[in-house]
């Protein structure tokens, strides 16, 4: 392991604390603070992947994670950016995109062919003929893509999501991005500030040339670093990349957690009142022939690599840059070790003296005007070619490393997604914003700004821009502040240069891509002549890096080439970003996936009930069994034989009152609600506007204008949104309470409840006194208030008791303690739909679907027609389709065979689907087997046979016979005992 | 989501918040001589303009009210100020 640089500074490692990796089945060591490119990099690794169509060897060129170089395949997650993910103790890493080894690919050969593959080659050949595609589709499928994804693999980890709302948010924590938070923060608003690095800092973060005297930049980063740590107004987000920004400062990101935060990766999306975007630069890459051999690299991967790092890039390296930070970086590595051989500057002049007299001190040759032309070597570099901008002169250098880049180009993406009017600016070379949309402000080098204090100042100014859109009275901080920036320097000039002279095939624009400056100009020549044309056809920047490598030089290569060959007022336009900015797993868009489950007040009562079987009910967790008889005939008897007890807390309960809550009831109850007698129950139905039924419940006047109802469990949160819905144009005076949770209700049934209930209850439970369809309200033992009401949906002897929610695990043991003589037990959800079932009452949502309206299912005398006044929900519907022919009926069927229930869901037959069962079961009660069905009308009538067809049934049929219902008790006696 | 809902109640709110009520087509029509097609174009048919419309919203995880805003459906932003006749 290469040793590192130690006691610099700005190092950001930590050698004590020894980390491990495994790579293609060899452990390596590094350290804490390494990305997993670094600790490779230290190792001596130089070709990290293969490249997509040509099998090139690849490897470290940005440590920004910008190109595909870098992905790898990291504890069996394809497509991980290796030089911007920190190395964790114990990763297994391997290397993409390889046919046998990252050093000897056997698919290199097609490194030759690029002749034959010229750019949108796929989509000429292989056409011809046409009945070869699918052959050819197939093979280029398979070469296509990077990364293999194990179709078994699981996606471990924590993810997490969060939503904040803040008055000003900052995207990028450099200097720029600090100013304009520290200013924002101090008119006492709230700040949240996103960087994408592990720490803020920025350009500044890296560097050790000098801020002001006796303090260099790195110095100066952290005493920002360290104000912005000190306000608890300022929310700082590290290793978060900003992803998203969409209108009313809508702004997502993703954070990648330490290993002391309680999430893998977690997606933010903020909302704020003023965004500042401080983003700053990234490296604009040099063109030249075979420009991406493992050793190149840019100038700040270079830098960071040995001052945040402790790694030298190399032994022997050659720089070609365009601009000062470049030159100060050779100086710097020069300083710290590296043997630069020479520094080619495509500039003729502008270079900072401080910069010339720096080279000229430490004897390192200076090329003005010059730029690297080519690299030679085999897989990695061994030797460059420089030549003059001209192409006349040239010189050979043997190197390892070859530090370069052509200029700058502004991380402008969150700009583009505000929308913000972005033209070329030929001083800059930038595309800068010309108008920026309301309440968003932009700072630093994005601004084509070099200078440390006017970045500075620039941030500070954004800042109290943003504080001012939050109303803070910062006018006169915004004056001093403007009259600052006015004293120092503006936008620098930029570079222009994209490629060396030379001409060679293997200059490449998109490394994701393998596209080359030849397949561009191929693609302007065959007509693709705009920007996002030439886009699409080459593939140029539609690789995972989000067009970051050639986002900027596509352009520039582009104008210029159409103003030589075409048309010369062609203009340098920029293609269409769209979010994410940043590779986004699809882990991290998914976030918790919360999946809340809602108890009843039961719950441990029901858990610790022998032979409990739950199952989930859309949010709800309830019982479906109470033994491993998953017929439940024993819990079916004792309902009908003695006294069974089941917990229905999920029903929707509700209080409505106020002087127009009867009208709000007449709008959304099909039957007539004003005619409630005192101490009655009234059954009733809600349907939609097609007349559908969508809810059915009890309704009970307990006075004047107040009614409790009740909403079967589905409709529990939506039967208030729905009343007010109906009502949304009156005037009516009604409130309304969702009184679900707060009660809980059991439903005692069975022919001996009366003997049971009266054990607990001071009250006369007699026929006469509280008959069937009645409603009470009375105390049980210990004073526990019970709304009761005598109804009948398994079809016997029962009372639904509806009780504060703390106190129905007392009645639930009262009850099961007083009923212990007349052998109650408690029955399950099953249980319940075969006893319901044998008296044919419906389930909504098991006997209906969308369509099935209130005479469909035979229940047309809920229905009262003569309240027109009050524009009942569903009314008019329920008028036109009531005599509409060749409607979907509601019946019920006996089986031929008693034994053989269908399947629920099974189809109904004869030449063609003519309906489905809805739900039937064997009857232990009758001894048969029975349903209820949903047929066309033709199929209707008593006596009709049915042929059901259940899956994978080939040529078998079931066959049944309508009959009417109820099947158990068609007299209604038993429930009315 | 980027829509923001100004409830009248609640103030602006992030639209997650709310559950979309479609377009206002006034209140119901009466059912006397009320015809099949009137009915039909009343319950199902939708004006769907792209421009600005006035539609309902109910603040569910809100205060529980039905409410009308004014929404440009081409930007999907709320409209603020009166209604321009
Ligand atoms: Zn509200």
């Amino acid at each position: 392991m290469t040793p590192r640089l130690k006691d610099l500074p700005t190092l950001r490692i930590n050698p004590a604390t020894k980390l491990s990796l495994t790579y293609r089945g060899r452990r390596y060591g590094g350290m804490a603070g390494d990305t997993i490119a670094t600790a490779l990099h230290a190792n001596g690794i130089r070709i990290f992947s293969r490249s997509l169509k040509y099998h090139r060897p690849r490897g470290l060129y940005s440590l920004d994670g910008e190109s595909s170089n870098c992905l790898m395949e990291v504890d069996g997650v394809p497509n991980v950016r290796s030089a911007v993910t920190q190395l964790q103790d114990g990763m297994i890493v391997k290397p993409q995109n390889v046919v046998g080894t990252p050093e000897h690919d056997f698919m290199s050969f097609v490194d030759k062919l690029d002749r034959f593959l010229p750019a949108g080659f796929y989509y000429h050949y292989f056409h011809r003929p046409y009945k070869l595609w699918p052959f050819f589709q197939n093979r280029l499928r398979n070469a296509a893509g990077l990364g293999r994804l194990n179709p078994s693999f699981r996606m471990k980890g924590h993810f997490d999501e969060i939503y904040p709302s803040t008055d000003v948010c900052v995207i990028g924590a450099g200097p720029a991005g600090m100013h304009a938070a520290l200013a924002a923060g101090d008119q006492g608003l709230r700040v949240i500030l996103l960087e994408a690095r592990p720490w803020p800092g920025g350009f500044f973060d890296y560097r050790s040339a000098e801020y002001s005297h006796d303090i260099p930049l790195h110095k100066r980063a952290r005493q920002l670093a360290d104000k912005i740590g000190e306000r608890e107004n300022i929310r700082f987000f590290p290793n978060t990349n900003m992803i998203g920004f969409y209108a009313k400062n809508l702004i997502t990101a993703f954070q990648v957690g330490k290993e002391s935060d309680p999430f893998d990766e977690r997606y933010i999306e903020i909302r704020a009142e003023s965004v500042v975007v401080a983003t700053g630069c990234i490296e604009r890459p040099m063109i030249f022939d075979h420009n991406e051999r493992p050793g190149v690299m840019q100038v700040n991967c270079a830098h960071r690599l040995a001052r945040t790092y402790g790694l030298l890039p190399g032994k022997r390296a050659v720089f070609s840059v365009g601009d000062d930070l470049g030159v100060e970086a050779a100086i710097d590595l020069s300083d710290l070790g590296l043997n630069v051989l020479c520094v080619a500057d495509a500039r003729f002049d502008g270079q900072a003296s401080s910069l010339l007299e720096g080279l000229e001190k430490r004897n390192i040759l200076f090329l003005r005007g010059w730029a690297v032309s080519k690299s030679h070597g085999n897989k990695t570099l061994k030797k460059a070619t420089l030549c003059n901008i001209d192409g006349m002169m040239s010189r050979d250098f043997t190197c390892d490393v070859l530090v370069t880049s052509a200029g700058l180009t502004p991380a402008a993406g969150p700009l583009f997604l505000a929308k913000a009017k972005m033209s070329y600016d030929y001083f800059t070379n930038f595309f800068l914003p010309e108008a920026l949309p309301p309440k968003v402000h932009v700072a630093g080098r994005l601004l084509g700004l070099m200078d440390s204090l006017s970045i500075e100042v620039s941030g500070r100014l954004a800042g109290l821009s943003a504080a001012a859109d939050c109303g803070a009275p910062v006018q006169n901080h915004l004056r001093d502040a403007r009259e600052e920036m006015e004293q120092l320097p503006g936008p620098a000039r930029g570079s222009k240069l994209v490629q060396a002279p030379g001409s060679g095939r293997k200059r490449f624009i998109c490394f994701d891509e393998d596209v080359t400056i030849k397949n561009i100009y191929q693609a302007c020549d065959m007509g693709f002549d705009n920007v996002e044309l030439v886009k699409r056809f080459s593939t140029a920047g539609l690789g995972p890096g989000q067009g970051n490598i050639p986002g900027h030089n596509l352009p520039m290569i582009l104008a210029q080439y159409l103003q030589k060959y075409g048309d010369s007022s062609t203009t340098i336009l920029p293609t269409t970003i769209r979010p994410p900015l940043v590779p986004t797993s699809l882990a991290t868009y998914a976030g918790k996936c919360p999946d809340p489950v809602k108890r009843t007040p039961l719950h441990e009562t029901m858990e610790k009930t022998p032979g409990a079987v739950f199952r989930r009910v859309g949010p709800l967790k309830r019982v479906r069994y109470f033994s491993n008889d998953f017929t439940c005939r024993k819990e079916i008897e004792n309902v009908r034989n003695n006294v069974g007890i089941i917990d229905v807390s999920t029903l929707g309960k509700f209080r409505i009152f106020g002087p127009e809550a009867l009208k709000a009831l007449q709008r959304v109850y099909v039957g007539d609600m004003s005619n409630i007698s005192e101490g009655k129950v009234k059954y009733s139905a809600m349907c939609n506007e097609d007349g559908c039924l969508i809810d059915d419940g009890v309704v009970i006047k307990r006075g004047d204008n107040d009614y409790y109802f009740t909403s079967s469990t589905n409709r529990a949160d939506s039967t208030v949104e729905w009343i007010r819905y109906h009502s949304r144009h009156e005037p009516w005076n009604f409130c309304m309470v969702n009184l679900t949770d707060a009660f809980g209700a059991v439903n005692l049934a069975g022919p001996r409840s009366r003997d049971v209930l009266g054990m607990i209850a001071d009250k006369d439970l007699s026929n006469e006194s509280f008959p069937y369809a009645g409603y009470r309200e009375f105390k049980i033992k210990g004073g526990v208030p019970i709304r009761a009401m005598r109804l009948g949906f398994v079809g016997e002897l029962s009372y639904e008791l509806h009780v504060p929610a703390s106190y129905m695990r007392t009645v639930w043991d009262l009850l099961l303690e007083a009923g212990k003589p007349f052998d109650i037990m408690p029955f399950g959800l099953e249980a319940q739909n075969v006893l319901r079932l044998e008296k044919g009452h419906v389930i909504i949502g098991q006997e209906t679907e969308i369509r099935t309206t209130l005479h469909d299912l035979g229940l047309e005398f809920l229905w009262h027609r003569e309240k027109s006044l009050y524009k009942t929900v569903g009314a008019p519907a329920l008028s036109f389709t009531e005599h509409q022919e060749g409607r979907m009926k509601l019946v019920g069927f006996k089986m031929e065979d008693p034994s053989r229930p269908p399947k629920d869901g099974s189809v109904i037959v004869d030449t063609r689907i003519r309906g489905h069962v809805c739900t039937a079961r064997y009857s232990f009660t009758l001894g048969e087997s029975i349903g209820l069905a949903l047929v066309h009308s033709d199929l209707a009538d008593i006596g009709t046979c049915l042929e059901i067809f259940e899956d994978n049934m080939d040529e078998k049929r079931l066959y049944a016979t309508v009959v009417p219902t109820p099947f158990y008790d068609p007299e209604g006696k038993r429930l009315r005992m | 989501m980027s829509l923001t809902i100004t409830c009248p109640i609640c103030g602006q709110r992030n639209g997650y918040e709310f559950r979309f009520g479609g377009e206002e087509r006034g209140p119901r029509p009466d059912e006397e001589d009320l015809t099949h097609e009137q009915w039909c174009d009343y319950v199902h048919m939708r004006t769907n303009i792209g421009g600005i419309q006035r539609e309902w919203w109910y603040h569910r995880d809100g205060c529980g009210s039905w409410f009308t805003i004014r929404r440009d459906t081409l930007t999907n932003l709320e409209v603020e100020g009166p209604e321009e006749t």
